[in-house]
């Protein structure tokens, strides 16, 4: 379908037109994590280093050994997977990681690539805009059209300063990229998160508010299980909701101590939505994000919290926990999601991308 | 409403491809043969699981060759439920395919659908494919207000 022009996220409607005789397949997370992870395993056996960057991205230390060049490592890696998983994937090998991403996308689809040396690398800066770079997206990309930086390898001719100014230290880092220095670290492990989210599209728009407020605790349950599992808790709680009509509904607030307590977050929460509602408005988008992160054993109890009410709330989430591990996610979930009954028929809705773990990218 | 079914050629035996002449039906799509079982073609048929044995049957009556059935492809699972078809000794029966049509979208199916098999005035085995309202992801992806029911699965 790809060869056929049909793009990442075309509606259906317009991909027939470009390829009538393609197959759609409803999504399933939990196989993609499978392959996902066993592509992993596959990049690991010839580098020590990866990097689990997104659910098909990985980054990697390219290891020369020997006689082997890094053209031959990228080749053999691909053919690698292919043989074992029947996956087509492109693989490219270069200075950094930037330069990386820049060549495996030149070598798609299915190539191998190793452009090392900055001769071999101003062939593909050359004709590659801007906005190619992971990065660099229409606004950077504006800011940087008055001063004739259009294509990558105007970018990495362009004085270092004048790069900075533009797009700050996170501009000047792809700027060292782009010239071959390897600023850009290899991350073989996630780096804590700054904050978790969970939430997404509706699939349908509505304007109801007892099934916009389902979504709100079916949003909270989800948030708050990745709370828990990544032992902290939240300091700060935002809702902001999406509508129909373009507009945006958006609310903040905190609770009085840190907290991954169901009862505690839906009471910060409720008020953030009732800041995000906008009146018979169609929303189409519901996100619950956590901030101000705090390592769950290093909060303080509340002053007004009474223990008991503490113990008993603990005690509830963890039978809540150990249900929904024993009987499946959501077997045991607030009434209040009830409104929900299509979403939580539908199999596809219980594992979404954001619960692949371990990766960087979303 | 699902108007074609596919089948990998390697799933139906060589036997009743020859007997029921569906060379004409195979397409070659991504390198792998098909066969296209689709309901505007001269002789609408599709393939039926009846007693552990593939057989291939009409489908529908939408060619009114039986005044005793509803000419058209489709039952409604409401209707079978209402016990509309128990009267006309039908039974129930799993239509295999690997990809359904609707619209002009290809889309995948794991096992297959569910059928009512009845036999019409002479005799002859007629099957009907049944549907149930499209789901949302179903009416995004083909626009259709009618879904047919897939075997232990949910699109």
């Amino acid at each position: 379908m790809k060869a056929a022009g049909v793009k990442t996220g075309e509606p259906i409607w317009e991909a027939l037109v470009k390829c009538s005789g393609g197959i759609y397949v409803k999504r399933d997370f939990r196989w993609y994590e499978v392959l996902s992870r066993l592509m992993r395993d596959l990049v690991h056996e010839t580098s020590t280093r990866v990097e689990y960057y997104s659910i098909d991205e990985f980054f990697f230390q390219a290891e020369g050994r020997g006689e082997r060049s890094f053209q031959d490592l990228a080749e053999m890696m691909r053919d690698r997977i292919w043989d074992r998983m029947g996956i087509p994937v492109t693989v490219g090998i270069a200075r950094t990681r930037t330069l990386a991403k820049l060549i495996s996308d030149a070598a798609k689809p299915h190539g191998a690539l190793a452009v090392m040396g900055k001769e071999a690398e101003d062939a593909y800066r050359a004709d590659k805009p801007v906005t190619e770079i992971t990065g660099i997206a229409g606004r950077r990309a504006a800011r940087l059209a008055p001063w004739g930086i259009a294509s990558c390898l105007d970018l990495a001719r362009a004085d270092r300063r004048l790069v900075r100014k533009l797009l700050t230290a996170s501009g000047e880092t792809l700027w060292w990229e782009l010239n071959g220095e390897p600023v850009q670290a290899i991350h073989s492990k996630r780096p804590a998160h700054k904050a978790l989210s969970r939430g997404g599209s509706f699939g349908e728009s509505t304007a109801e508010p007892v099934v916009l407020y389902a979504w709100l605790v079916r949003n909270l349950e989800r948030l708050i299980e990745e709370l828990r599992f990544h032992q902290v808790a939240a300091g700060r709680l935002t809702v902001v909701v999406r509508y129909k009509s373009g507009l945006t509904g958006a609310g903040v607030a905190a609770p009085a101590v840190p907290s991954d307590r169901f009862d505690v977050l839906l009471e910060t929460a409720r008020p953030c939505l009732r800041r995000a509602w906008m009146r018979g408005e169609p929303a189409t988008h519901m996100h619950l994000i956590a901030e101000n992160l705090a390592s769950r054993g290093q909060c303080a109890p509340g002053l007004f919290d009474p223990p008991a009410q503490r113990v008993q709330a603990e005690a509830v989430a963890r039978v809540k926990e150990r249900i929904n591990d024993r009987h499946g996610r959501f077997s045991l979930r607030s009434a209040a999601t009830l409104y929900l009954p299509a979403i939580y028929r539908d199999v596809a809705n219980a594992y979404d991308i954001c619960d692949v773990r371990g990766k960087i990218c979303f | 409403m699902c108007v074609g079914i596919a089948l990998a050629w390697s799933e139906l035996p060589t036997e009743l491809i020859r007997r029921h002449n569906l060379e004409r039906r195979v397409h070659e799509r991504g390198g792998e043969r098909e066969v296209r079982f689709l309901y505007r073609d001269r002789q609408p048929r599709l393939p039926i699981w009846r007693d552990g044995r593939l057989q291939i049957v009409r489908w529908g009556n939408g060619r009114v060759q039986s005044r005793l059935l509803p000419p058209t492809g489709w039952t409604w699972q409401a209707t079978v439920e209402e016990g509309y078809w128990r009267n006309l000794d039908a039974v129930l029966v799993d239509i295999p395919a690997s990809l359904g049509f609707e619209r002009g979208v290809w889309f995948r199916i794991r096992q297959g659908i569910r059928g009512v098999l009845v036999p019409d005035e002479h005799g002859v085995a007629v099957v009907y494919m049944i549907c149930e309202p499209s789901s949302h992801y179903y009416q995004i992806m083909t626009r259709s207000t009618r879904m047919p029911i897939l075997i232990d699965e949910r699109i």
